[in-house]
């Protein structure tokens, strides 16, 4: 399995980062291999959609399941439409390792729809709607 | 106070270009409730009462009621639309260009399928002009409409944004774009705009002439005109300050300094009048209901001295 872990570093001793849209690095762990590829997250600074774009470069590097905090409902979206397993619920105390650890443990389940619109995910939409990207959108015409 | 951003002269010049001569005169405020539209509307109404035809715009799209103020039912509705890109799926190859080309990552291609609209889209069409394979078509989405009404000896323009839309400026500019079509017809445009200095107020005082200022006495009143101020300061518009609800009197003096700062002037102060109160619970302007109060008075000077500047 091709795992992506959200981190606030280049490598597994790294922090795990809760957001799986604004992680500044994304970790794609081979399960078996634990070989670790740290892609810097361009979308991390993004003012609008990063959920989207971080599940489009994973989508483009063959990921196939993500391991992280939270995911917003848009990247929900785009998640399911790519097959990509999301398990939620890291705790940002955790190290990329302690992460996988538990992972393989089967502390996560995979979830569907976890952030459905209008449910808790709500929260995250707004919190990216409020900032440089409602600018955005209300400033064009 | 901010330092005061400096536009490229080409900005300014095309923020005021127009492309016909009918002078604009805008209406707006930094503060809310300060009464934008009470003034827009009689001073509208007092010109048309004069013989000028008078279109009066009400580029408030998330709470336009100038037509409420006026006691009249809007009419000739039209939509405004966005166009939201939908993908033929027969002609898209996948070669993911659209995915770069959109500034609001708003598409997401995957493996082996076409781009689905996920996220937020401002109907910018990049995605459109990237296409090597013209697989996108247009899917309009509707985010506001837009009235024309004529009553009361005036022509009433209204643009009204569909709630949960975020268009506001698309709105007001296609408000403006019709009522501009019409701009033979008219001696005098006034834009009543929202408050504030965001981009919908931009759009609504773009091409203006000369614009008022609305503002209260209060600290609120007075920091909020110092901000629309420095607005039409950095767009190069004319102005004059209007002040309402001037009470107790004596205490317009703060008012006046920020308008000397930044060189202009109060042009009319208006009392708290009661006529205005009841004219603003009857729906028709103090001018037309109570014409010889203190408050249409003013307005009547006030209109005079807008005519007159404005040479119209």
């Amino acid at each position: 399995m091709k795992l992506c872990i959200t981190a606030t570093g280049k490598d597994l001793s790294a922090r795990v980062d809760p957001r799986f849209g604004r992680a500044p690095y994304f970790l794609l762990v081979d399960t078996e291999t634990l070989h670790c590829e740290a892609v810097a997250n361009p979308a991390s600074a993004t003012g609008q959609g990063a959920g989207i774009k971080a599940a489009q470069i994973l989508t483009d590097r063959g990921v196939t399941a993500v391991l992280t905090g939270t995911v917003g409902p848009n990247a929900v979206e785009a998640l399911q439409a790519a097959g990509i397993k999301t398990y939620e619920g890291v705790d940002p105390g955790d190290t990329a390792q302690e992460a996988i650890d538990r992972f393989k443990q089967g502390t996560f389940s995979a979830s569907s729809a976890v952030s459905p619109r209008g449910g808790c995910g709500q929260g995250l939409g707004f919190g990216r709607k409020d900032g440089l990207g409602r600018g955005w959108g209300r400033c064009r015409p | 106070m901010p330092a005061v951003k400096k536009l490229a002269p080409e900005i300014v010049a095309a923020f005021q270009r127009k492309k016909f001569t009918t002078p604009i005169l805008g209406v707006t405020s930094g503060k809310g409730g300060v009464g934008k539209t009470t003034v827009a509307v009689n001073l509208a109404c007092n010109l048309a009462d004069h013989g000028y035809k008078v279109a009066l715009i009400d580029a408030d799209v998330d709470a336009p009621n100038a037509a409420l103020l006026l006691g009249i039912a809007l009419e000739n509705p039209e939509p405004v639309s966005i166009g939201m890109p939908e993908v033929n799926t027969e002609r898209c190859t996948g070669c993911g260009l659209c995915i770069d080309a959109c500034r609001l990552n708003a598409l997401f291609l995957p493996k082996g399928g076409t781009p689905l609209l996920l996220g937020q889209c401002n109907g910018c069409e990049a995605c459109f002009l990237v296409c090597p394979e013209d697989a996108f078509t247009r899917k309009a989405r509707m985010v506001g409409s837009t009235y024309c009404t004529a009553s009361c000896g005036l022509t009433l323009f209204t643009g009204e944004l569909t709630p949960t839309a975020e268009e506001s400026a698309g709105v007001v500019k296609a408000l403006k774009a019709r009522a501009f079509r019409q701009a033979a017809e008219f001696d005098l445009f006034i834009v009543d705009t929202s408050p504030g200095t965001h981009c919908n107020v931009i759009f609504a005082l773009e091409g203006a002439d000369l614009v008022l200022a609305v503002t209260e006495l209060s600290p609120l009143g007075a920091h909020d005109l110092e901000l629309i101020l420095s607005l039409l300061d950095i767009f190069a518009i004319p102005s004059r300050v209007v002040v309402n609800r001037a009470e107790p009197p004596g205490t317009t003096e703060p008012i006046h300094a920020i308008a000397a700062l930044h060189h202009t002037r109060v042009q009319a102060t208006l009392p708290l009048d009661d006529s205005l109160v009841k004219s603003y619970v009857e729906a028709v302007p103090v001018i037309r209901m109570f014409p010889q109060s203190s408050c249409a008075l003013i307005f009547s000077e006030l209109a005079e001295a807008v005519a007159k500047e404005l040479a119209i």
